[in-house]
């Protein structure tokens, strides 16, 4: 018991109570497994003061199964993910830009690659909101890196209708779907800021979104030269397994030991993109030998040139969008592998006027 | 009073909702029918409509018009659908051997119906919830469709025909049954 004399201190929550609540969103199916975070209309009312759009505007719509998502739809799966009301800017300009992107809008979400958004914030809202900038950047640990993922996962769960076994037909899908967002180590990267490559500059915070089959880790930090990570680089982005199509779309996650390396052998972002533009590829002759000619006649861009012609599978810079993150102490990088391809455009995060 | 715990889940919008979307009427046989195949472009797709067309033609004199789908993840847009019910009888559709196309097949199918054109679209049985899904989404729950064993894809020619032989009573069942139209 409490000395009633005592100064008062916030009454404790009731465990209880709360408990009955998660199971009450557990039994309606609303959740991905996981406890939800049950939403009043006080909580709710909470997010919608953080943006100045109309709780009835419809931000995202999924043609193939006839759903909208409205800003009120989108708050309430928000809260549900364990958002505070001050992420949900950070959440409408995720969802805005993976729905701008046509691999989501065209059947992503349903498809058997089961793929997981990317998400990609720069600038100072990811202080402001006390993302993960550093070590670990692909998490967990960090609420708004956690949450804000997760967050799109039920939007597209409960607002489009797209459930597991049933619409979501993944043969596997992605560890870590619904829980991959990066806050792009900015202090520590040699070059201009993601957000920037997508069309938004000024240090703006803004958001990119993209989908991501899985990633690969490339580990090398025993060479002073910045070429022979650059090959490692080509042979990990040139797996014949996952060509799927004569060309692929890959984003390079560099820690910023290995950004700072080329970036001290004068290259920039560009000049890392076209060094593998050039040289991921095959010959006729090796995907003739790994029977992957089906892969071209198979699709729109014919068969493959004979033996001895190369056969580059980036088509350009869009194809190996590069960002920076982690912390500086190895030098270990991710090569992501995009689901279609990623567009790049980054979305301002919405400041209330 | 407490508050109320609110609901996150969002509803079919009124475009694509329809409360129930009628099928077509079937014609009795079909001799002479003008038959559109539209083919979805997963790998194997066109040998196996291609088969299904040439048996029909064979077998009841059919005359085919074939046209590949704009996107196979996608229901087809409003002009191909007017394109498709104004030159033909009854269309067969497919194949449904994926997530999002399996879907867009029956999205295809119950939109076609309700514009008055027998459908019979083939799937693999892996995606069988998923058809259902979308068709009960837009409006047919209960909409019958053919299916095939999964997978499709890496069959050698002459076993996609064998396939598409197997298949054929159930596509002809699914145009010309006037139960399937109920």
């Amino acid at each position: 018991m409490t000395d009633p004399g005592a100064p008062s201190a916030p009454a404790a929550p009731d465990p209880d109570e709360a408990q009955r609540a998660i199971e009450y969103c557990y039994s309606r199916g609303w959740s991905d497994g996981l406890p939800l975070v049950p939403v009043s209309q006080p909580l709710l009312d909470a997010f919608l003061a953080t943006t100045d759009k109309d709780p009835d505007e419809i931000i995202g719509s999924l043609e193939q199964v006839g759903r909208d998502v409205t800003v009120h739809l989108a708050a309430i799966n928000a809260g549900l993910a364990g958002c505070r009301p001050e992420y949900f800017p950070v959440v409408l300009a995720a969802f805005d830009a993976l729905m701008r992107e046509r691999a989501a809008r065209g059947g992503g979400f349903q498809s058997t690659s089961g793929p997981a958004p990317l998400i990609v914030v720069n600038g100072p809202v990811r202080s402001e909101l006390g993302f993960n900038t550093a070590g670990g950047a692909f998490g967990p640990g960090f609420r708004p890196n956690m949450t804000i993922p997760r967050a799109i996962g039920l939007i597209v769960r409960n607002g489009f209708g797209i459930q597991p076994h049933v619409l979501e037909q993944a043969t596997q899908g992605v560890p870590g779907r619904w829980s991959i967002c990066v806050a792009e180590n900015e202090e520590e990267s040699p070059w201009e800021p993601f957000a920037e490559n997508g069309g938004v500059t000024g240090g703006v915070s803004a958001v990119s979104a993209t989908l991501t089959r899985t990633m690969e880790f490339v580990d090398n930090r025993h060479t002073p030269d910045h070429e022979d990570v650059l090959r490692d680089f080509q042979d990990t982005i040139g797996r014949i397994g996952s060509l799927i199509f004569p060309q692929t779309s890959v984003a390079l996650v560099l820690c910023p030991e290995h950004a700072q390396m080329f970036a001290a052998a004068g290259m920039s972002k560009a000049d890392v993109q076209n060094w593998l533009i050039e040289r991921c590829g095959r010959t006729g002759r090796e995907f003739r030998m790994m029977g992957k000619e089906s892969v071209a006649t198979n699709t729109f861009h014919g068969p493959f040139e004979g033996d001895e012609a190369f056969h580059p599978i980036l088509s350009g810079p869009r194809q190996i969008p590069v960002i920076v993150a982690g912390a500086k102490n190895a030098a270990i990088s991710m090569v992501v592998r995009i689901f279609g391809e990623w567009s790049g455009t980054a979305v301002p995060v919405g400041e209330k006027k | 009073m407490p508050n109320a715990i609110l609901d996150p889940t969002g509803s079919v919008t009124s475009k694509a909702a329809k409360a129930t979307a009628p099928r077509a009427s079937r014609p009795a046989s079909l001799k002479g029918a003008r038959v559109g195949l539209l083919i979805n472009t997963k790998q194997n797709a066109r040998p196996f409509l291609d088969e299904v067309g040439r048996l029909l033609e064979e077998k009841y004199d059919v005359t085919l018009t074939k046209r590949t789908k704009t996107n196979f993840a996608m229901p087809e847009p409003d002009e191909i659908i007017k394109e498709m019910v104004a030159d033909s009888d009854v269309i067969i559709t497919g194949v449904g051997d994926c997530g999002s196309c399996s879907a867009a097949a029956a999205a295809d199918g119950v939109v076609l119906e309700t514009a008055g054109v027998p459908v019979a679209a083939i799937i693999t049985d892996s995606f069988i919830p998923t058809a259902d899904a979308m068709a009960a989404l837009r409006g047919a729950p209960g909409y019958r469709y053919a299916t095939t064993a999964h997978p499709v894809a890496v069959l050698t020619e002459d076993k996609v025909k064998e396939r598409a032989a197997q298949v054929l009573d159930d596509v002809v069942a699914l145009l010309t049954d006037p139960s399937a139209g109920e």
